[in-house]
């Protein structure tokens, strides 16, 4: 059985359709790619399934129970984390205590003083920001700020983590330092949903990716299967692209 | 900030803990020693400090530490002045009168925290100025034993006035320490962290496992509590309580500026913003008695735009940029 899935998941803002009936699943141990061209919905569908907003319809069962419209602080302590596109440290906490929070209201729920400190830093030292664990957020630099969200996330000791574009904005040394970090994460078990617009990160770490366009389900499959499909280079580049490049395979 | 820059901010942060200390206990010997060497009048300017910073760390808890600008706070002060009044009018003694400021005022947060503290920004705000108007009409429809509008005589005490307004003190005094305890305590503790996170970033807070409400909700019941106990022993004090005195719409907005001047989610700035302004504006009162408003207008203007982040903030500032310059030299 899935460890997450989404049936037919919809939400409207207004008049539009962010979300149109979107059904997933995601098996334990997976890393599951989301991707799609801008305004396709993959960040909706995240904070669909994050209880971030409100589901218009279906429903989303995590671990065999069903957790729709659950509020987001229940989610995360049944073991669902997520770090957000745009990063929202604690601007007037330390980097340790930035991550002393998700130790001790995440999943973990660590209530002991030494607990949650060792928590917290075990996480910075995975993340690599063990050094900088007295920093305040706004003097760190991006690509370390985007390591703290996955730190805060990691303290937590979810089941399953989801990462809104964590590579976006980075350069390629710290996009080859994030892959290696999500591999080893997974690799330790967590099972992990990655949003992302870098198709290198995609195709380097995904078990399985599923296709985003206009609030639809394109498509899902193997990665490499998936970025081949003419659907889905028509909506990343255009009719015209796709029928050259497919008249140029024939 | 280069790395080596905030690694000594760090290290310099904790050789200033020593002195912190050292003055905190001077200042309460000090305190502890005042009223065998003042006139009434200052006693009873002291009092009104202490008085304050007891409102002050009330704000500060929901204000400062969570990010809530309820600057209709005050209300918890009517609140806790009748609760004791009653009480005491009803045959009470005065330690029930207290418990019962205390724990009405906490009540009434939580009860109206639920509802109110889903509202965000100044939405909130707003929200909290009228429940000020509101609790005035309250009281004055109830009438009865709150007294309405014609107001509340509390019983006198059958000590004589020197020591009583210096029991009073003490137990001012006594408020003031335990409630900048509470708020060194809180931000130790998880709910705390909470809170400070919730400030920064409410939907991060959330997606963290932090039930943001309920949260907020015990941070503003806290408040209400320690704003409560000073409401209480105020009405004791002054003996007469009428709804436009408890409810003063003043009482919330001193405190407020005492908290800006002081410095927003600290420990120790409440107690310095409410001493500078409570004594500054007494002097100013008693060297300008025609235009002190004035003046004191202006000088909080100054000291906003010299010390924004509070005079704790700038003063930390300053001893970090000394001990710079120190190292260079």
């Amino acid at each position: 059985m899935a460890l997450l899935e989404g049936r037919n998941l919809t939400i409207k803002f207004g008049g539009v359709l962010a979300l149109d009936g979107v059904s997933f699943g995601v098996e334990a141990g997976q890393i599951f790619g989301v991707i799609g061209p801008n305004g396709a919905g993959k960040t909706t569908l995240l904070n669909a399934i994050s209880s971030v907003y409100k589901l218009d319809g279906g429903s989303i069962s995590f671990a065999g129970e069903d957790v729709t419209n659950v509020p987001s602080y229940q989610l995360s302590q049944l073991g669902v984390a997520r770090t957000f596109q745009i990063v929202q440290p604690f601007n007037h906490m330390t980097v340790r205590e930035n991550v002393t929070v998700g130790a001790m209201y995440g999943h973990a729920r660590l209530r002991q003083r030494n607990e949650y400190l060792d928590a917290a830093d075990e996480a910075l030292e995975r993340v690599g920001l063990i050094a900088k664990a007295h920093f305040m957020p706004p003097h760190l630099t991006l690509s370390d700020r985007k390591r703290l969200e996955v730190a805060r996330a990691l303290a937590m000791q979810p089941r399953l983590l989801l990462l809104d574009e964590v590579m976006a904005g980075l350069n390629l040394t710290e996009i080859e330092r994030m892959i290696d970090l999500v591999r080893e994460i997974n690799a330790a078990g967590m099972t992990v949903i990655v949003i992302e617009h870098v198709m290198k990160a995609v195709l380097a770490l995904c078990h399985r990716a599923m296709v985003l366009n206009f609030g639809r389900k394109l498509t899902e499959g193997l990665p490499h299967d998936v970025v081949n499909e003419p659907a889905v280079i028509e909506a990343y580049l255009g009719t015209r692209f796709a029928k050259t490049r497919t008249g140029s395979a024939a | 900030m280069s790395e080596a820059a905030v690694l000594e901010q760090g290290a310099k942060a904790s050789t200033m803990r020593p002195l912190v200390w050292a003055a905190v206990a001077i200042g309460l010997l000090v305190l502890c020693a005042a009223p065998l060497g003042i006139s009434s009048y200052w006693l009873r300017v002291l009092t009104t400090v202490l008085m304050y910073v007891i409102v002050t760390q009330g704000l500060n808890v929901i204000v400062g530490i969570t990010g809530y600008h309820a600057f209709g706070n005050g209300v918890f002060f009517g609140i806790g002045a009748y609760a004791c009044g009653t009480a005491m009018v009803a045959g009470l003694p005065f330690v029930a009168g207290i418990a019962l400021a205390i724990v009405m005022s906490a009540v009434c947060a939580f009860i109206l925290g639920w509802p109110i503290l889903r509202l965000k920004g100044h939405y909130f705000a707003i929200a909290t100025v009228a429940l000020n108007l509101a609790a005035v009409q309250i009281i004055i429809q109830i009438g009865g034993i709150t007294g309405g509008a014609q107001g509340l005589a509390l019983p006198l005490s059958d000590w004589d006035p020197k020591p009583l307004y210096i029991a009073l003190y003490y137990l001012m005094l006594g408020g003031a320490v335990a409630s900048t305890a509470i708020v060194a305590i809180l931000l130790k503790r998880p709910l705390g962290f909470a809170l400070r996170a919730i400030r920064d970033s409410e939907r991060a807070a959330a997606v963290m496992g932090i039930n943001t409400t309920k949260a907020k909700v015990y941070a503003w019941a806290i408040s209400a509590g320690l704003t409560g106990f000073a409401g209480g022993v105020w009405a004791y004090w002054i003996t007469f309580i009428e709804p436009s005195s408890a409810f003063d719409p003043a009482v919330g907005v001193k405190a407020y500026i005492m908290l800006i001047i002081g410095g927003m989610g600290s420990i120790l700035g409440p107690v310095i913003g409410a001493f500078v302004l409570e004594i500054v504006s007494t002097l100013v009162w008693s060297g300008f008695l025609k235009a002190h408003q004035l003046i004191l207008g202006l000088l909080i203007v100054v000291v906003c735009i010299v010390a924004p982040n509070g005079i704790i903030n700038a003063f930390a500032r300053l001893v970090r940029s000394v001990r710079r310059n120190d190292g260079a030299a």
